[in-house]
C-alpha cells in the first residue's frame, strides 16, 4: 500500500519543572491510502502529543525536536519537518534549544495548504471545539464554503443540511439552528465530524472522539466513523484507549506507552492472538476479555 | 457495535437568551430610543435648509414654547427646536468618523498585538503604550491652540486617542482565546488565521465590547464639540448653531429656554449613549 503519511523517529520534548522531558520518544508509524490506523494506549502515553505533532499544532517549547514526517498530497511528498534541524540544537548536556518563533512560521507555511483538505482532526471535547457563539449550521457552512467556494448561499445551506443528515442528526434543521450549548456531547461530536469531513480530507485524525460520551452514544459515533470513512475512502488515524473501538475501526494498530511504540500488529492478528505479544498488549487484550490466549496456543 | 439509530441525545429545545429577552431592561429601550433620535436628527439635519441670518426675528425674542415654535425662541427670535436639529451637524458625522477610526483601528491593533509574536506585535504594543500616555482632552485642547483645526480633525484625533483603550480590550480577548480548543480546531480545519481573528474572535467575541466602546467614543466627541463651542474660541461659531454655543447663551443671562433645552440635550444624549452601550454589551454577554 502506498503510504499517505510516514512518521519516523518522532521526538517531542517539553520543558517541565524537573527539566526537559521526552514526551514522545522515537515514534514511527505509517498510514496507507484509505487505511485506518489505530493508536492504542493508556492516558498519558503520548497519543495526543504525537498526533498534534503530525498536525503541526504544538506550540509549547521546545516541542518537536526530531524525526521525519512525510505527507503525500496529490503526487507530491511533503516533508513536514524539513528544516527542523536548523531551528533545534542539542546542547552538550543534552538539553534542546529551539528557535520557536521561526519554527512556528515554518509550520504555518508548510501546513497551510495541508490543514483541512490534507489532514484534519476531530478532538476529544466536541463542545469546546465548536465556536460557542455561532450556530451549528453556520459552522458547517463555513467548512462547506471553504471546500467549495463557488456555492451560492442557498446551496451552501443545503450542503450543510446534507452533512448534518449524513452524520445522522435526527432533526438536521433544528440542529442547524442550534448553538453548541443546546446540543448534547454526542450531537456536538457529530457536528464536528461533519465539519471535518466537509473539507474532504485525505487523512482524518480522530483523537479519542468518544471519550466522555455515554456508552450507547459512543457505539453510534464509532459506527458513524466506520460508515463515513468507508464511504469517503479517506485514511484515518483513530486514537483511543479503548481496545474494542480500535480493533473495530482499524486494520492496523500501534500500541503506545510512555511515549514509545511498544508494538505494531494488524487487528486481525491481535483478535486471533497470532504472533507473539508484548506483555503490555497482552494485558490490554486480556482486560478487554478478548479470546486471545486460547487462539495463540492453537495457531 | 451499536446500531445506527440516533438515540435520545437531545436536550429540551430552547432559543438562546429567550429567558433574558423577556426581562429586557427598560433602560435599553429608553436609551436606545434617545440614541436613535439623536442619530435621526443627525441624519436629517443636512437636508433642512437653514439661513442663520434670515432666522433672526426680533418680534419673537425669547418667546416661550408654542405650537409654531415648539421649544420657544432665543434672544434673537430664532427657533430653538430648529437650532437643536441643525446643531447635531456639528458632532454627528465627526462622531461617526471618530467611532469608525477608534473601533477599526483599535480592533486591528489589538488583533496584531495579541496575535503577532514578532517585531510587528512588539511595535504595535509599543505604539499603543505611547498613545495611551497622552491625556485626551489636554491633547485636543493643545491641538486646538496650535492648529485651530476643524471638527473633523478633532474627531480624527479623538478616534486615534481611543485606539489604545479598544486595542487593549481586543488584545486581552485574543490572548485568552488563542489557547481555546475551538480556535485550535479551526486552525486544524484549515481556516485562515485572518478569518479566525476577524470573524470568530473580533466579530463574534468582541462585538458587544466594541459597541460599548463605539458609544463611548461618540459621546466623547459630542462632549468635546459642545465643550469647545461653549468656550467659544474654537468649535462652531455664532450665528451657526451648536448645542454648546447655544448653552453659552446662559452667559448673556437671557431667558430660560434658550440654554435649558440644549443643556438637557447634551446631558441626556451623553447619558443615553453610555447607557445604551452598556445595555447592549450586557445583553449580548448575558446571551452567551
Ligand atoms: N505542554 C506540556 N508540557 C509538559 N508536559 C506535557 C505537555 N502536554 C502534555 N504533556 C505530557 O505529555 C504526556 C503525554 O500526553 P498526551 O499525549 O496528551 O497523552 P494521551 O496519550 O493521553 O493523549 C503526558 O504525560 C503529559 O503530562
Ligand atoms: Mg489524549
Amino acid at each position: 500500500m502506498r503510504p499517505l503519511l510516514r512518521v519516523r523517529d518522532l521526538t517531542v520534548v517539553f520543558d517541565t519543572a524537573e527539566g526537559q522531558r521526552k514526551v514522545v520518544d522515537g515514534v514511527s508509524f505509517a498510514v496507507g491510502m484509505g487505511e485506518t490506523l489505530g493508536i492504542l494506549g493508556e492516558s498519558g502515553s503520548g497519543k495526543t502529543i504525537s498526533s498534534s505533532a503530525v498536525l503541526g499544532l504544538i506550540d509549547d517549547t521546545p516541542g518537536v525536536c526530531g524525526g521525519e514526517i512525510v505527507f503525500t498530497q496529490g503526487d507530491h511528498e511533503i516533508s513536514l519537518l524539513e528544516g527542523l534541524d536548523t531551528c533545534v540544537t542539542q546542547r552538550p548536556d543534552g538539553l534542546y534549544v529551539k528557535d520557536n518563533r521561526r519554527w512556528m512560521q515554518h509550520v504555518r507555511r508548510v501546513m497551510t495548504p495541508i490543514w483541512g483538505c490534507g489532514m484534519t482532526a476531530v478532538f476529544q471535547n466536541p463542545r469546546q471545539c465548536l465556536d460557542p457563539l455561532e450556530r451549528i449550521g453556520a459552522q458547517v457552512e463555513e467548512s462547506v464554503g471553504l471546500a467549495a467556494p463557488h456555492l451560492t448561499a442557498a446551496e451552501r445551506m443545503q450542503a450543510a443540511l446534507d452533512w448534518l443528515q449524513k452524520v445522522q442528526m435526527r432533526d438536521p434543521l433544528r440542529v442547524y439552528r442550534s448553538y453548541p450549548h443546546e446540543l448534547s456531547g454526542g450531537m456536538c461530536q457529530r457536528a464536528m465530524i461533519a465539519i471535518a469531513l466537509a473539507r474532504h480530507p485525505a487523512l482524518l485524525i480522530a483523537d479519542e472522539p468518544t471519550t466522555g460520551l455515554d456508552t450507547t452514544v459512543r457505539a453510534e459515533i464509532v459506527a458513524l466513523f466506520h460508515s463515513l470513512i468507508q464511504e469517503s475512502q479517506a485514511s484515518m488515524i483513530y486514537i483511543s484507549h479503548d481496545i474494542r473501538e480500535v480493533l473495530y475501526l482499524a486494520s492496523r494498530v500501534i500500541v503506545m506507552r510512555s511515549g514509545r511504540v511498544l508494538e505494531e500488529a494488524t487487528s486481525e492478528d491481535l483478535l486471533l492472538g497470532r504472533g507473539t505479544r508484548h506483555p503490555y498488549t497482552a494485558t490490554l487484550l486480556h482486560a478487554a476479555d478478548l479470546p486471545t490466549g486460547q487462539v495463540s496456543e492453537t495457531v | 457495535m451499536g446500531g445506527d439509530h440516533p438515540s435520545q441525545e437531545c436536550k429540551a429545545p430552547s432559543t438562546p437568551g429567550s429567558k433574558k429577552l423577556r426581562s429586557l431592561p427598560l433602560g435599553l429601550y429608553l436609551s436606545g430610543g434617545i440614541v436613535a433620535l439623536v442619530f435621526l436628527l443627525g441624519l436629517i439635519a443636512p437636508l433642512i435648509p437653514y439661513d442663520p441670518a434670515a432666522a433672526v426675528d426680533y418680534q419673537r425674542q425669547l418667546a416661550g414654547p408654542s405650537w409654531s415654535h415648539l421649544l420657544g425662541c432665543d434672544g434673537q427670535g430664532r427657533d430653538i427646536a430648529l437650532r437643536i436639529v441643525k446643531g447635531t451637524e456639528a458632532f454627528f458625522w465627526p462622531g461617526i468618523l471618530a467611532m469608525t477610526i477608534a473601533v477599526i483601528g483599535g480592533a486591528a491593533c489589538g488583533a496584531c498585538a495579541g496575535y503577532m509574536r514578532g517585531w510587528v506585535g512588539q511595535a504595535v504594543r509599543g505604539l499603543m503604550q505611547l498613545l495611551d500616555t497622552l491625556p485626551r482632552l489636554v491633547f485636543i485642547v493643545l491641538l486646538c491652540t496650535i492648529l485651530d483645526p476643524g471638527m473633523y480633525l478633532i474627531a480624527t484625533t479623538a478616534g486615534v486617542l481611543f485606539i489604545p483603550t479598544i486595542a487593549a480590550i481586543c488584545r486581552r480577548k485574543v490572548e485568552t482565546l488563542a489557547s481555546e480548543d475551538y480556535i485550535l480546531a479551526h486552525i486544524a480545519h484549515g481556516f485562515h488565521p485572518a478569518w479566525i481573528l476577524g470573524y470568530h474572535i473580533l466579530w463574534l467575541q468582541c462585538r458587544p465590547l466594541l459597541i460599548r466602546q463605539a458609544c463611548t467614543v461618540f459621546s466623547y466627541v459630542l462632549f468635546v464639540e459642545t465643550a469647545l463651542s461653549y468656550l467659544g474660541d474654537y468649535g462652531v461659531q455664532e450665528p451657526w448653531p451648536s448645542w454648546g454655543n447655544m448653552v453659552a447663551q446662559t452667559r448673556e443671562g437671557v431667558g430660560f429656554w434658550p440654554w435649558f433645552v440644549p443643556a438637557v440635550m447634551i446631558v441626556v444624549s451623553i447619558a443615553a449613549l453610555l447607557a445604551f452601550g452598556n445595555a447592549i454589551a450586557r445583553r449580548e454577554e448575558a446571551m452567551r
